[in-house]
């Protein structure tokens, strides 16, 4: 059952059994994956898939399916992997446009040619694309000091779930011309359309990075935070990290660690770095090592620690919330874990205020059943959660979401008027959206 | 507020006197007794005379409402959309009204709901440098409430020693810092809103979901009354200088801004004034700028101390090669507190060279810059008309001021099709017509320009959403008829 028409290109038959497996989520896998070449082969087949019925999910680098719910139903995927151009790079302007599925690494390198970057912060760039990155509303570490994706879109192309093609914003770095709606599909998850191209303001690449790293032994992680949280001058990234031991190098043992980066000029990191290494001193954390370039790859393994997993017997969640009670938070979730029976490993960003947990059992049936219990019993502990990855099988067991329901009613308005036949993703969202 | 700013299009048209008679008319009409009921009478206006303050921005002026209402809290505001809409009545929300598209201004007369008592600060949270304010709070207070603990609200529209929090969000309001820090859709972390239905409805950036934050920030009270406002506050920095730097003409430091902005270097700051503005501020705040020149650029660097050197000595360098013909450092705090009080005092001490102006608003791709103001002067010589240039040209976002009389019909006239032609110019140059002050009802007919009929109606599918009556500041953002959009040229991006 495939839809004909021009530059809609349908995956070839030998390659597609292999794609639909990788492209299923939950337990459904899609009857057809397509990869149009175009905005508007795009448009068309949504346009096909909304006439007859059909449910669609988009795909980037799939990186970040994790997040959401298992579709209700789910007929079509369709790849941006062919929509992937950089459309304009006006790097004396600051601004870039390009493509959804333009992968994050390219979209970094065709940046940092010209010294600047965009602070997307994503993980497995390697795969990960713009779009998926948008569309999930992925938030990095680097927000606090930059701000969100959200606040370096200006302007989008977006196909409605009709087919019909939509720009908002523009190409300028201040506008107030009516409604920006490219924010608004910002973390949409590709329930209301397809963010087919976004235009970016850009940063100049900061001039130096170093990366402190430091084992916290037991005892020291308090004073140690809040050490850092008294620093003149801030790190732009400062994480507290216990556990994540296969994924993250610099440290062996079961001790915390803390990351710290700072971005700027040479003499600013030079300085900073120091002034943190003798603050925790006074903590009495006994060495903190300084890197420069490994600083960078561990940098990308922390953040590909936020949505890796191990087998079936994992789940991660990210807690948001201030930064003043993130310790707080933190302990309430480890403690709410050990009564589960469940294995603990966090994150803390000591500027965001997020805690990344990841919760674990080393036998994948077992796992199952506590973190059913774990994830119901959360919603008493803390408000504001959700989860980034879990197993497919419990996809639509757990709170993917959390338990917050602000606001429902309005974001239900919203779907429906813009996929009233509930095409996209059905079921994925907020509230089975 | 400022002096005497008359709307540039034609007043009696856009207005519904006969209304406001039908209301001084005794006796009271359901709508005011109600309202009346609901909140008290002292927070009630209906006499032609209490009314005629609110029957104005800083764009347009004489459109009275029925009633104007002054709510103590989110309850009173719900009470007041309950109201309006059983009597059919629509709402405008209105801050201190120094809006520069006519956004505040009752064109279909009805209920303003004014902040004026809704001004408090209802928290500051120094650790996580957030602050709660009720909209009608002056966004200079934030900063001077945040002072004290080496914190700052980023956004500082010139404005912000009267427009209030409110109104910033509601135009997505800029300021001469938003090239660093951003405009305000980049500080609102959450709000409260009441909806057309009513309802209280609290939303933040960080809930699971849409991001209903982000669709309220600049839709100038279109789709619901905000009643609270969370904010993110930002650290002082730890060094600042500001530098001033003389050109012979706008194009030129144009261009010298263009260059900084390509080197990769982002100040926090960057404002062109031009030989006009110069001498009107000068005569009135004596800041110290220098007055025989074509243009001035104000330039701010802020960071870390041992980045101040280096830091001016790359811009020094660019500036100079780019025919600046001089540069200097403001001595200290107090000097550099002056430079930026004239600079942001610059369109009120505008009253000393003309009776009225008419300011434009539109943003250009950075590199582009030099040639809108060419265009802009092109444009206004055409009209026979005297500009005024004070812009803030790292963001690209150009504020012509066309200076005239509107008790001379040529003048009036010339200044409506010369505004009109350089939005026309600034999108023709890959721009668009407002960076901060939003298109109200001043530009509501200019919208097609930029968007086409599937963008609009795209918007027009959000506005359904929340308001599907159009009872929120009807007549403002959105042209007149649908089929508007389809007649007028569109622009692809
Ligand atoms: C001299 C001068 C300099 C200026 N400089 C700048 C500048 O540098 N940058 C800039 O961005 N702007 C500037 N402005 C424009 C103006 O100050 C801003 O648009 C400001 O945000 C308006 O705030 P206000 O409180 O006066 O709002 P108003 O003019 O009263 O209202 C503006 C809009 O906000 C809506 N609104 C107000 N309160 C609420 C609420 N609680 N809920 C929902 N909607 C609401 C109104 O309905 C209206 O659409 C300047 C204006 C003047 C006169």
């Amino acid at each position: 059952m495939s839809v004909a028409g021009p530059r809609r290109k349908r995956v070839p038959a030998s390659d597609e059994e292999r794609a639909r497996a990788q492209l299923a989520i939950g337990d459904i896998t899609p009857r057809s994956v397509y990869a149009p070449e175009s905005p508007e082969a795009l448009a068309e087949l949504l346009r096909a898939c909304d006439r007859d019925g059909r449910a669609v999910v988009f795909f980037g680098g799939g990186t970040l399916q994790g997040v959401g719910h298992a579709p209700s139903r789910y007929d079509v995927a369709i790849s941006l992997a062919n929509v992937a151009q950089v459309i304009a790079y006006e790097f004396s302007d600051l601004t870039i446009a390009v493509e959804a599925g333009l992968r994050a690494r390219d979209f970094d390198a065709t940046l940092a040619a010209k010294g600047q970057f965009v602070p997307l912060d994503a993980p497995l760039p390697e795969r990960s694309t713009v779009g998926g990155i948008l569309a999930s509303g992925w938030l990095g570490p680097r927000r606090a000091a930059y701000g969100r994706p959200r606040d370096f879109i200006i302007g989008a192309s977006l196909v409605l779930a009709d087919g019909t093609i939509a720009k908002a914003g523009g190409m300028v770095v201040k506008n107030s011309t009516g409604y920006d709606l490219s924010r608004l599909y910002v973390g949409s998850l590709g329930t209301l359309g397809a963010l087919v191209r976004a235009n970016f303001k850009t940063l100049p690449l900061p001039q130096a990075r170093r990366v402190a790293l430091a084992r916290l032994p037991d005892g020291t992680f308090r004073r140690a935070v809040a050490h850092v949280a008294a620093l003149e001058t801030e790190p732009t990234v400062a994480l507290a990290i216990a556990g994540f031991l296969d994924e993250i190098e610099g440290r062996d043992g079961s001790e915390g660690r803390l990351f710290a980066m700072f971005e700027g000029t040479p003499a600013t990191v030079e300085r900073a770095t120091r002034e943190l290494r003798s603050a925790l001193g006074a903590a009495g954390v006994p060495e903190t090592t300084i890197l420069d370039e490994a600083g960078t790859r561990v940098y990308q393994q922390i953040l590909d620690a936020y949505v890796s997993r191990l087998g079936n017997r994992t789940a991660t969640y990210r807690s948001v919330g201030l930064p003043s009670d993130v310790v707080a938070r933190a302990e309430a979730l480890a403690r709410l874990a050990r009564v589960h029976e469940l294995e603990v490993e966090t994150i803390l960003d000591l500027r965001c205020g997020d805690v990344i947990a990841r919760v674990s059992d080393k036998i994948a049936t077992q796992f199952a059943a506590r973190v059913v219990e774990f994830d119901d019993a959360l919603a008493n502990v803390l408000s504001n959660v959700r989860i980034l990855t879990a197993p497919e099988a419990l996809r639509n067991r757990l709170a993917m979401w959390g338990s917050s329901t602000v606001a429902l009613a309005k974001m239900r308005e919203l779907k429906a008027h813009f996929d009233p036949r509930n095409t996209l993703a059905p079921g994925r969202f907020v509230g089975k959206i | 507020m400022l002096g005497r700013v008359v709307s540039a299009r034609c007043a009696s048209a856009i207005c519904y006197t006969s209304q406001a008679l039908e209301v001084a008319a005794p006796p009271l009409t359901p709508l005011i007794e109600r309202l009346v009921d609901a909140l008290g009478a002292d927070a009630v206006l209906w006499e032609p005379e209490d009314l005629a303050v609110y029957s104005f921005d800083a764009f347009s002026e004489d459109c009275l409402p029925a009633v104007a209402v002054l709510p103590r809290n989110a309850r009173d505001v719900s009470a007041i959309v309950r109201i309006a809409r059983d009597c059919g009545q629509p709402i405008v929300a209105r801050g201190a009204g120094t809006g520069l598209c006519g956004g505040a201004v009752p064109v279909a007369g009805g209920v303003v709901v004014s902040f004026a008592r809704m001004n408090r600060m209802l928290e500051l949270d120094v650790p996580n440098r957030r602050a709660k304010a009720q909209p009608g709070v002056v966004n200079l207070e934030l900063s001077k409430t945040a002072q004290p603990f080496e914190l700052f609200f980023g956004p500082d529209p010139s404005s912000q020693k009267t427009s209030t929090l409110g109104g910033n969000v509601a135009t997505n309001a800029g300021g001469p810092h938003a090239l660093s820090y951003g405009s305000m859709i980049n500080h609102v972390l959450g709000l409260e809103f009441v909806d057309d239905a009513g309802e209280v409805v609290r939303v933040s950036q960080d809930d699971a979901g849409y991001d209903l934050t982000a669709a309220l920030v600049g839709s100038e009270g279109t789709l619901g009354i905000v009643t609270a406002i969370d904010l993110r506050l930002l650290r002082v920095p730890r060094a600042l200088r500001v530098f001033i730097a003389a050109f012979g003409d706008v194009e030129t430091a144009s261009a010298a801004v263009s260059a900084i902005i390509a080197s990769g270097t982002v100040p926090t700051a960057l404002e062109i004034m031009d030989r006009t503005i110069v001498r009107a501020i000068e005569s009135h705040y004596h800041a110290g700028f220098p007055l025989d020149v074509g243009a001035v650029l104000l330039v701010e660097i802020a960071g870390e101390p041992e980045d101040m050197v280096a830091g001016e000595a790359e811009i020094e360098t660019i500036v100079r090669g780019h025919g600046a013909l001089s540069w200097r450092s403001a001595a200290d705090a107090a000097e550099r507190e002056a430079l930026w009080a004239s600079r942001k005092g610059a369109a009120g001490a505008l009253g000393r060279i003309a009776p009225n102006y008419y300011i434009q608003d539109a943003t250009v791709p950075r590199t582009r810059l030099p040639q809108a103001v060419q265009r802009v002067e092109e444009i206004a010589k055409a009209h026979r008309l005297q500009v005024g240039n004070v812009f803030h040209a790292g963001d690209g976002n150009l504020h012509p001021l066309l200076l005239f009389d509107r008790r001379e019909r040529r003048q009036v006239e010339a200044v409506v099709s010369a505004g009109t032609e350089i939005l026309t110019a600034c999108i023709a140059l890959g721009g668009t017509i407002s960076g901060e002050h939003g298109i109200g009802y001043e530009k509501r007919e200019t919208l097609p320009y930029v968007f086409s009929a599937n963008d609009l109606a795209a918007m027009g599918r959000v506005r359904d959403v929340f308001d599907v009556r159009r009872s929120f500041n009807p007549d403002k953002i959105f042209p007149s008829s649908a089929s508007c959009a389809e007649v007028l040229p569109s622009r692809t991006a």
